[in-house]
């Protein structure tokens, strides 16, 4: 009947050093304290930590008498009982307890061991863990599969998910930028859409329909199906310089090879730019074909560099005026062009600062004499002036009464029917026998009245003053006489304004509202309606291309002229049409920027 | 010359100024002809990543970046001069430099919240913690070998533990509640501490520095020290927090000296993967 104690000692090298002692005792004291039976150095002991005896049963009680709740079997108890046959583990601190059977019935076995006993391989493990910041930070392994992944599906796979999914077909109700809030495909955006393509931001799709094949012109064309283009494709082609040098060839080529050839939309129209990005084009863009063109193309254009080297204008004027296509003419400006519009009109006489007309605008309220914008109105661009028309700008002056009959109503003649004007006037003579009282001659081109003769003769007679020198029609038309003497079939020559005299750029009045009309338009000396009252290039250069107030007046090519303005055919063929340009938004666009 | 020559025979040349600066030139080089490239070429629109000298400028940095993460591997074939390690550390730096430059310019000055980038952001990153790591690998260890004279890490954790022996035999013999002010010490006290302590040197709830102040005023408030016990502890303690000092400077040290390459690695793949989903999106949405 002895209580065993071993104590353990784990060496250095993995093996443990047992020490066995016997106490002869029925009862043991386990703690820190030097009186203690089993001594246990172990800060969180107790001084007197435990104490051991044997019941007459055979069993074994432990009692804590530290007040410290023992720790046997995992449970925590103020005491236990242990059968030594069943054993059990008794943890104190960082030491264990083990009371087993011994090899006799009587004996109980205390082993006695320390949990932690640091060795080398624990020693160096530590100071790499104390020293090294690996214990503090994930793994650099960790980090780097993490960062890949991650990064390789937010970035990559995410969008190209996204790219094969089929678009939802875009309808007038729903436009595309209601679609979807967030498309993972604009991860990829290289930079914020134009102002005009800002709806389709997250519908990339929308232009990039082929993975790995540059935005195409189809795809451009699917919305822009109105946009004429600059020349035929082939003219355009031949117009470019061929690629010089080994770098331009090498250029072309791999151009060639990855179906990036110039002259495709996207070529000019560079989008992810910005709100103007794409209608941004480089400003050799124009001359890098126009500056050596004629060499290339046989072609009436000339070649220009830029507006420091651009010809005179050449006009597009009404050489042969007709009711229908009028014969237009394309002449420079300096061959001092002569127009055939077919009216007398002297801008000379109507802009006199005295004189008749001075007075019957002064006599009309319309100041001390009359200016260009008395006749000429704004479009409704402000771009050019709506065509003059007789009713309108000139009958206020120019009325055509003729006689007030026997009523006190004043007759008139219509306008632009002369046929009905010889009916007018035969009838209204046969019927009143002439004007019971005279119209004042207070208008230009007022009807005279004939005396004397039948009633059939003086209205014969005034039918050939209206339209002979001195009368309402011959002052402004050119007649054409009867086709036999003494018949009354007068006729009055075609007249055909022309409505535009450079079709073929833009010249905004709206935006020179600064500058007078005169300073432009030599109007004032102009004493012939067959004066093209357009100033040359030599003109424009005194501003354009200058620094004025401050700011460079733009002198660029897409200052006048648009690209997508149609063909250039060189001068118009017979009979062709006055061209109207097409609105080019790029340039809308770049005007509103700009304001 | 003569001197330099035989200074060169003599000293250590550092990869910095490996070869007289050969790679410092070569990159300056580089980044001149891209630099002038990017100036004297009429880019259409505007310059961009998409121009020629765009394309040309992406293809020299990524090749270049390639090139630069292979660092990881040759480092770890010993081989000597023409191509030696430092020739290849020392050109790794300088060309590592050279992509702030060229980088740049392939960008165009073009930065919004996409890919393109990301990846330049974090090749910015490997870039500037590149940077901290030349400083931190030139100043750094005179500092380490000041601080630690003659100790090595292990005599610095074996004094520790040695005296955390001692602290332990000292207070056996206390009474509960002094002896719980020394078990502060002994395992509410860690030598390096987290991520924080290790790079700042502040161990705000240092267990030894608390048993320190807990016994000394134990002592102050005149409890009875049989034996003088109180006050041995309070020279063990003190000499501890002595030897804690020194360990710890040099585990900051340590740590200032290694923090940069887990930003620099990890920020290298996360840039590969970047780069790769750049190249890709911007061909496949060409």
């Amino acid at each position: 009947m002895s209580i065993i104690l071993r104590q353990i000692t784990r060496r250095a090298g993995g093996g443990e050093i047992a020490r066995t002692s016997t106490l002869d005792k029925t009862e043991v004291l386990i703690g820190r304290g030097t009186d203690c039976d089993v001594q246990i150095p172990d800060l969180a002991v107790m001084l007197r930590h435990a104490r051991l005896h044997r019941l007459a049963s055979g069993r074994v009680a432990l009692d804590a008498l530290g007040g410290v709740p023992l720790n046997i079997g995992g449970r925590f108890v103020e005491r236990g009982e242990i059968d030594p046959a069943s054993g059990a583990r008794v943890v104190l601190g960082s030491h264990v307890l083990t009371i087993a059977a011994g090899d006799t019935a009587d004996d109980i076995v205390v082993t006695v061991e320390r949990t932690d006993a640091p060795g080398d391989a624990a020693a160096a493990r530590d100071e790499a863990r104390t020293f090294g910041l690996d214990a503090v930070m994930p793994g650099k392994r960790p980090m780097v599969w993490l960062s890949l992944v991650a990064v390789l599906a937010v970035f990559l796979a995410w969008p190209i998910w996204a790219s094969l999914q089929p678009r939802p077909a875009a309808t007038p109700a729903t436009p595309t930028v209601q679609r979807v809030n967030f498309a993972p495909d604009q991860l990829w955006t290289s930079g914020p859409l134009s102002a005009a393509h800002a709806n389709l931001s997250n519908d990339c799709g929308a232009c990039h329909d082929k993975a790995f094949v540059s935005v195409r012109d189809e795809t451009c064309r699917a919305c822009h199906d109105k946009l004429p283009d600059h020349a035929p494709l082939n003219r355009m082609q031949a117009a470019r310089a061929a690629p010089a040098g080994l770098f331009g060839e090498a250029k072309a080529k791999l151009d060639a090879a990855t179906h990036l050839t110039v002259g495709r939309c996207a070529s000019c129209h560079k989008e992810h730019e910005g709100p103007d990005g794409a209608l941004m084009v480089a400003s050799t863009f124009c001359s890098d074909c126009h500056a050596g063109l004629k060499g290339r193309l046989n072609t009436a254009l000339s070649n220009v560099a830029g507006f420091d080297t651009h010809p005179q204008f050449r006009a597009t004027i009404v050489s042969t005026p007709a009711a229908k296509n009028p014969l237009l003419t394309r002449v420079s400006l300096d061959a001092k062009p002569r127009e055939n519009s077919g009216l007398k009109f002297p801008h000379k006489l109507h802009l006199a600062a005295d004189g008749g007309v001075a007075r019957m605008a002064s006599e009309q309220g319309q100041g001390a004499r009359l200016d260009c914008a008395d006749c000429h109105t704004p479009d409704a661009d402000g771009v050019r002036f709506v065509g003059v028309d007789m009713e309108k700008n000139c009958a206020s002056c120019h009325d055509l009464a003729f006689a007030r009959d026997r009523s006190g109503v004043v007759r008139t003649l219509p306008h632009g029917r002369p046929e009905q004007v010889v009916g007018i006037m035969r009838d209204f003579y046969r019927a009143q026998g002439g004007p019971s009282t005279f119209v004042d001659r207070r208008r230009p081109g007022i009807v005279r009245t004939v005396a004397g003769g039948s009633a059939g003769a003086r209205g014969d007679a005034a039918v050939r003053a209206v339209f002979s020198r001195g009368g309402a029609c011959f002052d402004c038309h050119a007649v054409t006489p009867p086709s036999r003497a003494g018949a009354l079939d007068f006729g009055i020559a075609p007249v055909s304004l022309a409505d535009h005299y450079l079709p073929k750029g833009q010249f905004p009045h709206k935006r020179h509202t600064a500058v007078k009309c005169e300073s432009c338009h030599a109007a004032a000396t102009s004493s012939t309606a067959s004066d093209v009252l357009l100033p040359g290039v030599a003109s424009c250069r005194e501003c354009h291309g200058k620094v004025t107030a401050g700011a460079t007046v733009p002198a660029t090519c897409d200052t006048c002229h648009g690209y997508h303005e149609g063909p250039a055919t060189g001068a118009l063929p017979v009979g062709h049409p006055l061209p109207k340009p097409v609105k080019v938004a790029a340039r809308e666009v770049r005007r509103r920027g700009a304001a | 010359m003569a001197s330099r020559a035989a200074n060169r025979g003599a000293l250590h040349e550092g990869f910095l100024r490996h070869n007289g600066f050969r790679w410092l030139k070569i990159a300056s080089v580089l980044c001149i002809t891209a630099l002038a490239a990017y100036l004297l070429v009429d880019a259409e629109p505007r310059p961009n990543g998409g121009t020629a000298v765009g394309y040309a400028l992406g293809t020299i940095g990524a090749l270049l970046i390639l090139w630069l993460t292979m660092l990881g591997l040759r480092k770890r074939v010993i081989s000597r001069g023409r191509y030696s390690l430092k020739a290849w550390t020392s050109a790794h730096v300088y060309l590592g430099l050279s992509l702030i430059t060229i980088v740049t310019l392939h960008t165009g000055f073009q930065l919004g919240w996409n890919v393109h980038t990301l990846a330049y952001a974090l090749m910015m990153i490997v870039v500037l913690s590149g940077i901290w790591g030349v400083i931190a690998y030139g100043t750094l260890p005179r500092t380490l070998s000041a601080n630690r004279g003659e100790a090595t890490q292990g005599q610095m954790l074996e004094g520790l533990r040695l005296l955390d022996r001692q602290l332990h035999d000292a207070a056996q013999p206390l009474l509960p509640r002094q002896s719980e002010m020394v078990r502060e010490s002994l395992e509410n006290c860690s030598v390096g501490g987290g991520l924080y302590a290790r790079l700042t040197g502040r161990h705000r709830r240092c267990g030894n520095a608390r048993a320190l102040t807990a016994v000394k005023a134990e002592l102050r408030a005149g409890r009875p020290d049989p034996g003088q016990r109180l006050s041995l502890i309070v020279s063990l303690l003190e000499r501890k927090e002595a030897a804690l000092g020194q360990a710890r400077r040099h585990i900051r040290t340590r740590a200032l000296l290694e923090v940069w390459l887990y930003i620099h690695v990890p920020a290298t793949f996360a840039l590969i993967a970047a780069l790769t989903a750049h190249i890709v999106s911007v061909f496949y949405y060409w």
